[in-house]
């Protein structure tokens, strides 16, 4: 059953998913700091390589020579296992996602998944919540007083997101009947996205999964203007460098993320004939969902941290919570 | 005009007071003189019963070697000219007591003179040094005091030109003795003595919540993304809410007053640029409207017109930054900002052209402006107040007014009520966002301001919305100012008289205030009848505005103080001086 | 069954690595000059006053408890919801009941200030 060739095929498509997404981390920083820059009227970083292509290696090549500090009476082992901690959930969460569909590659069959786990849903709550502890403890073990409260900022904030968030993920569930994300992507085939479905469930996994990542405008925990940058204020080098990695593949999760789940993931029109047309969409919907994150960076101010509380537990909780049983009852009355 | 509250009849104190108060006498000065005894009772009578209930400037002048006197101006919040109240003290019992108990906006004013004059105040809650460090010996600005490198009391120093070579004293005398530093001073392992007084200082709050928990002393700043340059606050924090805070200064001071004491009339003209360097127009229209009033002379028609533009133009420029800033405290990353600089770099360019300096202007003159405006230019400003602007002011508003995280940022938030507004010495937007309709344009009217129609927009609140939507209503009542002087601005010459370097000012004082983007901006300036001030104080809005911001922020969340900051609009050359 | 969770295994362990290898890289190339006022944390230049690992605000915590409070919900939640096609109207009925339960807790903490800030 478990041959050599498979565990090979697993490694490499770990490996490709990870490059991508190591890849994708530093294009998405190019990507921000070009369209930002358009938006505000400015140019942005153009001068390392064509169209300051090269500008995400030259930045990882400083980072690399930069010192690092370590604050006194920090916490040295929590210190440097908080951004360990925290890069992992960003850079394994996408191992559920289907890219496309199954295609055959050297005489063999391979699907375009990593896994294909039955509790598909249940993994991408359970990874997220992990990376809560690496910002937790980031903010911990600095001896700092902004990165403190930056950390406790961001563990009350994401851990109250993600109720909504899981409850989000319940919309499309419920009418799929299946935790598999290969079967959410199947059933969106047969009927509509449930971006038309379930508009309810798309607009509070949006708002909520800015928060879980913190993003502006739900960036308190690092909130510049307050906090100086909160629970990473003490992280130089490339350990900052791990911050802001898995901040960005955090960014291109829950791109990838939403795409599948309310925007049929890799479905397109002609993706059943050509299968390679899979990845493409995919990728394509990506690049514009990270569009309209960068797009609502650009925009907003900063929602206070009182008010971005209470509208997590007194509006967005309460309303996913009826989505779901709303939704669940319309399939019961429907079948 | 017609509903102007104009209020011309100052009582005349020394008759209301007999024996208490005497008319000041000496040539070129005007008020009344109060002895120490009689201050308190004196200012207490004027503030409750003659309704001079704003505090304008508090400074005092080292007359060496015979006396100390401490100058107060006060003003009507309805309007008028100043009640000017003076204290003479011996220079070494120099104690005069505090009015902070009845004008609360003297709380830093009165801790700027002990800590640059040596006055102390005696009933004064908080008096330490506020613009030099703890540790520091002597008081700056005495006559009698010399800073390092000293080579001589007035400029242009006799040593720096011997047949016409430039030579540097400091080259000759390195760390010469009179650098003072206090015993075993190593600035290495120094720490201010002053900061635990400052952190203990920080009330506990003692209201009755079931939940007892531990606050933190926060620094927010010297060296923080949004104090808007080198300011601190130390702020005590239970949780997200404030519970005391308090702004240290002085970070960028560099006694701007002793510098300007050495410096001729003129050489002071440039070195007001520097106090808040984003508005220099209105730096010079102030400190040239102090020094007009010393010398007697009056500018020629077309020369008020392009000052009053100018300043007009100064204050669009300012608002456009300082609403642009604001947001980038509320978290918004540089979009309304950069907005914003783009439309101020279009009035940059107008005043490049006039003065040949974006930032640092150096424009105005004693009698006129330094020269008239180049060909063309008055296309320019007509095209700027006529299309671009009045769009890009209406633009703003659009984009921001209505935003729903905007509202929910600022309103409410920072509340200053009317009465608490007018006690703290509160100037400018802020004191007309808390519903004070005090605008010196129109309050105390100075240059050609009365013939423009204009409105003074006022909004009742007191918050950090309120504050945002009066710099987008200013805006838009200077660009009507400068649409209708651009219109009306006659030919002729700049310039009264003949420009020289050396301006001959006869002895006494003068004080000098306009209206500049940030607040009231005024300027004291004594004269002996020589090259030099005698003495040059500048009564910086921002640093007095910052008087209200701990009754501000008390209460609020840590993410508003940053909101209040950036909505008093400070700007730390002025702050710190 | 378990096979599906192998691969998630690998993909783990490579993240580890990537992970460690970042810090061991950075660990490596960069200067290392430590001195006393470089190690101090940072407190926008001023040396901090009090230490910064302390009793913090409990309305905390009262999230943290509250949050496991109604995750647990959300949890009772995900099996249902894959099978409510199947157990129809009873399955509903009883969890609508369970959510109204829940509810209820939701909104006595509301109502006794929980939810809020000060």
């Amino acid at each position: 059953m478990i041959d050599a060739a498979l565990i090979w095929e697993w490694i490499i498509k770990s490996l490709i998913l990870i490059i991508f997404l190591t890849v994708g981390f530093m294009y998405v920083t190019v990507y921000e700091r070009r369209f930002l820059a358009r938006i505000q009227s400015r140019i942005g970083p153009n001068r390392a390589g064509p169209f300051g292509l090269l500008q995400p290696a030259a930045d990882g090549l400083k980072l690399i020579f930069k010192e690092e500090l370590i604050p006194a009476n920090a916490d040295k082992f929590i210190f440097l296992l908080a951004p360990i901690i925290t890069v992992i959930p960003a850079l394994i969460v996408l191992a559920v996602i289907p890219w496309g569909e199954a295609m055959v590659i050297f005489g063999r069959q391979v699907n375009l998944f990593i896994s294909d786990v039955n509790v598909a849903v249940v993994y991408i709550m359970a990874v997220t919540s992990i990376s809560v502890y690496g910002i937790t403890l980031a903010g911990w073990s600095s001896n700092n007083k902004y990165a403190l409260l930056g950390g406790l900022r961001a563990t009350a904030q994401m851990i109250s997101y993600e109720l909504a968030l899981g409850l989000a993920f319940m919309g499309p569930v419920v009418l799929a009947g299946s935790l598999s994300m290969v079967d959410i992507v199947r059933a969106q085939q047969s009927s509509l996205w449930y971006v038309v479905l379930q508009p309810a469930a798309f607009l509070i996994y949006f708002f909520a999964s800015i928060a879980e990542i913190n993003r502006a405008p739900f960036d308190m925990p690092e909130a510049e203007q307050e906090l100086t940058a909160g629970y990473h204020a003490e992280y130089s080098g490339m350990k900052f460098a791990l911050f802001f990695m898995a901040e960005y593949i955090k960014m291109i999760a829950i791109s990838t993320i939403g795409a599948t789940l309310f925007f049929g993931g890799f479905d397109g029109p002609f993706v059943d004939q050509i299968p390679w047309l899979g990845p493409i969409y995919l990728l394509a919907k990506v690049v514009i969902y990270l569009g309209v994150l960068i797009w609502v960076r650009a925009s907003w101010p900063r929602i206070r941290y009182d008010r971005l509380m209470q509208l997590g537990w007194k509006i967005m909780f309460p309303l996913a919570l009826l989505n779901v049983i709303i939704t669940a009852v319309v399939v019961v009355l429907v079948n | 005009m017609e509903d102007q509250i104009f209020v011309s009849d100052l009582p005349s104190l020394d008759t209301l007071y007999p024996g208490k108060v005497t008319l000041d006498t000496r040539s070129g000065y005007s008020g009344f003189i109060v002895p120490r005894e009689f201050l308190l009772e004196v200012s207490t009578e004027i503030h409750d019963v003659w309704g001079y209930d704003m505090l304008s400037s508090i400074t005092g002048v080292d007359y060496f070697p015979e006396k100390m006197e401490v100058v107060y101006h006060f003003y009507r919040s309805l309007g008028g000219g100043a009640l000017v109240l003076k204290v003479q003290v011996p220079r070494d019992d120099a104690v005069v007591p505090s009015i902070f108990s009845i004008y609360n906006g003297a709380e830093f004013q009165e801790r700027e003179a002990w800590d640059l004059l040596g006055i102390k105040f005696d009933g004064h809650p908080d008096l330490r040094r506020i613009l030099m460090w703890e540790g520091f010996e002597g008081f700056p600005l005495r006559k009698d005091w010399k800073e390092a490198y000293y080579e001589g009391d007035t400029k242009p120093f006799s040593s720096r030109w011997p047949e016409g070579v430039a030579e540097h004293s400091e080259n000759k005398n390195i760390f010469n003795d009179n650098v003072k530093y206090p015993e075993n001073f190593d600035p290495d392992k120094w720490i201010a003595s002053g900061e635990e007084a400052l952190y203990l200082g920080l009330q506990k709050s003692e209201n009755g919540k079931d939940m007892e928990t531990e606050s933190i002393v926060i620094n927010l700043g010297p060296q923080h993304p949004s104090t808007h340059g080198v300011f601190r606050m130390a702020a005590l924090v239970d949780g997200e809410e404030i519970v005391d805070l308090k702004p240290a200064f002085g970070y960028l001071h560099r006694n701007h007053e002793k510098i300007g004491e050495r410096n001729t009339f003129l050489q002071n003209m440039p070195f007001t640029d520097r106090l808040d360097y984003i508005s220099s127009m209105s730096n010079n229209f102030g400190y040239a409207l102090a020094v007009e009033k010393l010398m007697g002379v009056k500018p020629p028609e077309r020369a008020e017109y392009i000052r009053v533009i100018m300043a007009e133009l100064t204050r669009i420029e300012s608002h456009f930054m300082s609403t642009g800033f604001l947001l980038n405290d509320l978290g918004a990353f540089f979009t309304p900002a950069l907005y914003a600089l783009k439309e101020r770099e279009l009035i940059l360019d107008v005043f490049e052209a006039v003065s040949g300096s974006r930032m640092m202007c150096n424009y105005f003159r004693f009698g006129g402006v330094v020269r008239d405006l180049p060909a063309g230019i008055q296309e320019t400003i007509k095209n700027l107040a006529f299309e671009r602007l009045p769009g890009k002011v209406d633009e703003l508003d659009q984009l921001l007014t209505e935003n729903e995280i905007v509202r929910s940022r600022c309103m409410g938030i920072g509340v200053l009520t009317a009465e608490q507004a007018i006690n703290l010495s509160v100037t400018g937007p802020i004191l007309r966002a808390s519903g004070v309709p005090y605008d010196i344009r129109r309050a105390d009217p100075y240059s050609i301001y009365d013939r423009f129609d204009f409105d003074i927009p006022v909004f009742y609140h007191g918050d950090v919305y309120d504050r945002y939507l009066i710099r987008i209503e200013e805006m838009r009542q200077s660009v009507r100012i400068i649409q209708q002087a651009i219109t009306q601005i006659p030919e002729g010459p700049v310039f009264e008289g003949k420009p020289q370097y050396q301006v001959r000012v006869p002895a006494g004082e003068a004080y000098g205030r306009v209206e500049a983007p940030k607040g009231e901006l005024g300027f004291y300036v004594v004269s002996n009848g020589q090259a030099n001030p005698w003495r040059y104080h500048v009564r910086a809005p921002s640093f007095i505005n910052l008087t209200s911001l701990r009754q501000m922020c008390l209460k609020y969340k840590v993410a508003d103080v940053i909101a209040i900051l950036g909505s008093i609009d400070i700007v730390l050359g002025e702050v710190d001086r | 069954m378990l096979m599906e969770f192998l691969p998630l295994l690998i993909i783990l362990l490579l993240a580890v690595f990537i992970g460690v290898f970042v810090v061991v890289l950075g660990s490596t190339f960069g200067p290392k000059r430590p001195g006393q006022r470089k190690n101090s944390p940072y407190e926008s230049g001023m040396v901090p006053y009090g230490p910064a690992k302390r009793r913090i605000s409990v309305r905390y915590y009262l999230i943290a408890v509250l949050f496991i409070l109604f995750d647990i919900e959300v949890v009772f939640l995900v099996p249902w919801a894959v099978v409510v096609r199947q157990i129809g109207v009873p399955g509903l009925v009883f969890m609508i009941i369970f959510v109204l339960i829940l509810e209820v807790a939701h909104l006595y903490a509301w109502k006794k200030g929980a939810l809020e800030w000060d």
